[in-house]
């Protein structure tokens, strides 16, 4: 008997069954009709015949009974009577079942749309299809603890001796200039990659050829791979594309081949060209490269490191001027990656989202006992006449799945939701490839089994409870079985505690983000970032080999771009605020030159207006005047972080240092001036580093930010500006073009995004506990109506039953309270890389957390005390 | 006609089975047909053959469809699926050794024990 056979006749005996009591009534009519037959035949009378037929038949009605029965035996049959029992009992009581299914929905939809971020990010491949065997080498400084990358000879020797890598490459990501005459100029990501990079990863090109050893020798024939992408959106997947030349950074290159769609190893790169040393980078302390190698099948991470830092230390004793103390590591792929580093936050939030349905579920949980309260009778009927224990539980299982799976089918929606609007918060901004914002086969998987796994997961509970109730006691006195309802007021507290350490972990978290978000958004950047069109333009070494032509360049922009209507300064910096710096060492003139390493601080390369551009008011001295740079000593100005580190109660002013790159020093540089300190820290949004500003003509940079005030809304100007630079140069391409305050939300984005997050877990964490509470009271209330009545009878005022129930209500919090307090302050450290000038041990927010679910415990019991207030002591003593 | 035997708990289905294996029938030319190679010595309550055949269709073991009779009626007929087959074949080897065993049992004498 297969289960399709079961199936199939249960599908007929659901869905057809006037059709088969039809089928049923003609089959058993050609019976007796045919025996009938058979005995007029035999020479019986018609008449006596039919009466006899009837007669030895049997007793029809019965007869179709029991075919109805052998078919509703079935288990599926049975099955779906529960079911529709179920939906009929949650039908009756529509609050309960619309309250239940929207805590479930809420709590599994966010549930999965968490699910779908997290999984979608852990299980990002790079592209690879061997992504667990690829492994990157850097190298690193045993006295200064710091990573590097490699140096070609050093990668040259590393190459030729390692045996437990079936293979390693070098790369350097270089972002490039393209042009040609399919499309304006574009900017793209290119690595420059020894030729055996793609054979290392297994990537075979789509169309035209792999890099060979030829390919990177000194002097071969320029030549290109595209990416697909760059293949179908700038040349329209031309077929005839190999063999096109295209201009990369000045340079001409022929297309030799296109990479399959998704390849884009490493990083997100859109070119590939072969990696060709030069002198520069012959040199063994040059450590530009980024090695990768793909290790041998059965070879462990562990072994090629032990290998390859016994290979870089038999160089370190071949090579001691250059390579003393570098040592070069091995580690898996997976773990340079953002996500990677990403990891513990995303445990973090599913372990949030995670609570946020074990609070749903809780909560359905205790609406289910306080129902099982009232069912006790019924279900003690049923087990008095007969009903086994497994049937009913099977039946009280099956209701609470009703209820999980329609919470199931909303919460698809909650997360589909979700998800859409995490997408809009992210904004204009280009997403990591790794989030995945669409519900894929796995998610839907994990849907379904959350939403029966909650099921049974709170709908245990009320129905072992159910159980245990004591047929007699609960006949009896027509109420219910005693011993139930003790276990059911146990874990009802139990539950409740337990919301309420969730709703405190959960809380904590929110109000630090909170408090980082108010901080952040409170701080004053330093600058004006209103109106402000920023862009950035890199002059390639093929056109502008010279410093000098790079301050040509940009005193011609400068002059055609304020030349432009709409535009009231333009200029340029090396960074944004917000945006980082370039590190210098500095040297003090007159500082006792002893061996310790030159301090480190950040340096801004910008325009001489950049200070009046960004409305920024000096606080001593003068600011970069038009002449800076170009007559007269070099000049420096300093901000007031830097004054207050290095000159503490000195004046700065006329001091002079100077900077320090690779060992060589540049000329001494004059303090003219001290700006308040304008925040540039990437990471730490709110820290304030000592920095210094160079004139741009004193200290010229290939890459800048064009910048630009304007008088008209500065996004309107973006073409107009781009239109400019290319009458300048036809190949130079502008690229992350943004307004400044476009720029400063998207840095703030991660806070403003996890806060907002957090933020909604919470209030919905304790709203659902808000409820689940409710419930309990309510029950709790209507258990003591008795109790109460009499306290009233006694001389019970208002007052003092109000107290009792918020005392009943408040004092199952507490434990849990003060056991969340504990964990959120041990969960809180998780939090503390994205806290920003709040300590994650703060007490406000511990504080405010306490208070929050206090008011929240206080809302949910309002109802029960006023139904407990408005007890007749008469009808409550008389009541039972 | 000798005094009809009454039947055995649970071998109507086997007889129903049997029956129908040799062909597909209605309802009553499955009694018929029982009564027949039986040789009318087994009592069979006619209106019990149908929550049995009912049974045995919702395990799967026999399929039916309408058709018609001998006499151009509209009847609902009876045949074996393959997992009826099967399972004639498995209860009726059961059936003969119970048979042995319990002939065997009843044979015994008090010197064999």
């Amino acid at each position: 008997m297969t289960l399709w056979h079961r199936f199939r006749s249960w599908l007929r005996g659901t869905f057809q069954r006037s059709r088969i009591e039809r089928e049923m009534d003609a089959e058993l009519r050609f019976h007796i009709d045919a025996y009938a037959d058979d005995l007029v035949r035999a020479g019986v009378p018609r008449e006596e015949a039919v009466r006899r037929a009837r007669i030895e038949f049997g007793g029809i009605e019965k007869t179709k009974e029991e075919c109805r029965e052998a078919r509703a035996l079935s288990w599926l049959g049975q099955l779906w009577r529960d079911i529709r029992f179920g939906l009929r009992l949650l039908m009756k009581s529509p609050g309960f079942t619309a309250t239940a299914i929207i805590a479930l929905a809420l709590g599994i939809g966010a549930d999965t749309a968490m699910y779908t971020i997290v999984n979608g990010a852990l299980s990002w491949d790079l592209g690879l299809d061997n992504r667990d065997q690829i492994v990157m080498v850097r190298s690193s400084d045993l006295r200064r603890g710091e990573n590097w990358g490699v140096s070609y000879p050093d990668f040259r020797d590393l190459r030729a001796q390692v045996k437990s890598l079936a293979g390693l490459a070098a790369y350097q990501l270089v972002p490039v200039n393209v042009s040609d005459e399919s499309a304006l100029p574009e900017r793209y990501y290119c690595v420059q990659m020894s030729a055996n990079g793609f054979s290392v990863v297994q990537h075979k090109p789509l169309l035209g050829r792999d890099f060979i050893p030829a390919d990177e020798q000194p002097g071969a024939p320029p030549v290109l791979m595209l990416g697909y992408h760059v293949w179908r959106d700038r040349y329209g997947q031309d077929p005839d594309i190999l063999g096109k030349t295209v201009r990369v950074d000045e340079v001409p290159r022929a297309v030799i081949g296109v990479m399959p769609p998704g390849r884009r190893f490493p990083e997100d790169t859109d070119l590939w060209v072969p990696l060709i040393p030069d002198a520069a980078s012959e040199k063994r302390d040059s450590r530009e490269l980024m090695l990768f190698g793909r290790l041998r099948d059965g070879v462990g991470v562990a072994k090629a490191r032990t290998e390859v830092a016994a290979l870089s230390g038999r160089l370190a004793a071949q090579y001691p001027d250059t390579n003393k103390d570098i040592t070069a590591d091995v580690r898996p792929i997976m773990e340079i990656t953002g996500v990677y580093f990403m990891k513990p936050l995303f445990v973090a939030l599913f372990v949030a989202v995670g609570s946020v349905l074990l609070i749903a579920c809780a909560d359905v949980a205790n609406m289910l006992l306080g129902r099982a309260a009232d069912r006790s009778r019924e279900i003690s009927i049923r087990m008095a006449i007969g009903a086994g224990r497994i049937p009913i539980l099977r039946q009280l299982l099956l209701e609470s799945l009703v209820l999980s799976v329609a919470g199931g089918f909303l919460g698809l929606l909650v997360a589909v939701g979700g998800l859409k609007w995490f997408d809009r918060g992210m904004g204009t901004e280009t997403k990591p490839v790794w989030l995945h914002l669409s519900l894929d086969r796995n998610a839907l998987f994990y849907l379904a089994a959350v939403s029966i796994g909650t099921g049974i997961l709170f709908g245990l509970v009320p129905a072992l409870r159910l159980l245990k109730t004591d047929i007699i006691a609960a006949m009896k006195d027509g109420g219910s079985g005693i011993t139930g309802i003790k276990f059911g007021l146990w874990v009802s507290k139990a539950l409740v505690s337990f919301q309420a350490a969730l709703c405190v972990i959960l809380l904590t978290g929110a109000g630090l983000m909170i408090r980082s978000a108010m901080n952040l958004y409170a701080a004053p950047l330093g600058v004006n970032p209103v109106d402000v069109l920023t862009m950035r333009i890199n002059l390639p070494q093929a056109k502008y080999a010279k410093p000098e032509s790079w301050i040509a360049f940009h005193e011609n922009l400068q002059r055609r771009l304020q030349a432009l209507p709409g535009i009231a300064t333009a200029g340029a910096a090396s960074q944004l605020p917000l945006g980082s710096w370039i590190p210098f060492g500095v040297e003090f003139e007159g500082a006792p030159n002893d061996s310790a390493e030159p301090p480190e601080v950040g340096g801004l390369i910008v325009s001489n207006n950049y200070f009046d551009m960004m409305q920024v008011q000096g606080q001593r001295g003068r600011l970069f005047s038009d002449s800076d740079g170009k007559a007269g000593p070099p000049v420096v100005i300093v901000n007031q972080a830097f004054a207050k580190k290095f000159w503490p109660g000195e004046n700065a002013l006329g001091k002079r240092i100077r900077t320090i790159e690779d060992d060589s020093k540049g000329p001494w540089l004059t303090v003219v001036g001290i700006v308040p300190d304008i925040l540039q820290n990437f990471r730490e949004l709110l820290k304030h580093d000592p920095l210094i500003y160079i004139p741009f003509a004193e200290k010229p940079e290939r890459q800048m930010f064009l910048i630009a005030r304007t008088e008209v809304p500065p996004a309107t100007l973006s073409d107009t500006i781009r239109r400019e630079l290319q009458e300048m140069d036809a190949n130079l391409a502008a690229y992350e073009v943004y307004t400044l305050e476009d720029r400063i939300a998207s840095h703030r984005l991660t806070v403003r995004l996890f806060g907002t997050i957090c933020t909604v877990f919470a209030g919905v964490a304790t709203a659902l506990a808000a409820i689940g509470l409710y419930a309990v009271m309510l029950q709790a209330v209507s258990q003591r109506t008795q109790e109460i009545g009499l306290r009233m009878a006694l001389g019970a005022t208002r007052r003092d039953i109000l107290a009792l129930v918020f005392s009943l209500g408040i004092r199952p919090l507490l434990p849990g309270l003060i056991v969340g307090l504990f964990l959120a302050l041990a969960a809180s450290r998780v939090l503390r890389t994205l806290l920003l000038g709040v300590s994650s041990t703060d007490p406000v927010t511990f504080v405010g957390t306490v208070v929050v679910l206090l008011l929240a415990a206080l809302i949910g019991c309002l109802v029960p005390a006023r139904r407990a207030t408005q007890v007749d002591p008469m009808v409550a003593l008389r009541y039972e | 006609m000798d005094k009809q035997l009454e039947l055995l708990q649970g071998t109507l289905d086997l007889l129903i089975l049997k029956a129908i294996s040799l062909g597909p029938f209605h309802g009553y030319g499955i009694l018929l047909r029982i009564q027949q190679i039986s040789k009318e010595r087994l009592e069979i309550q006619q209106g019990s053959l149908y929550p049995a055949l009912y049974r045995l269709e919702d395990q799967g073991l026999i399929a039916s469809e309408w058709g018609e009779s001998e006499n151009n009626r509209k009847a609902k007929f009876y045949r074996l699926t393959a997992a009826g087959k099967r399972k004639l074949q498995s209860e009726t080897e059961n059936w003969e050794r119970m048979v042995d065993v319990i002939a065997g049992v009843l044979r015994t004498t008090p010197e064999e024990v």
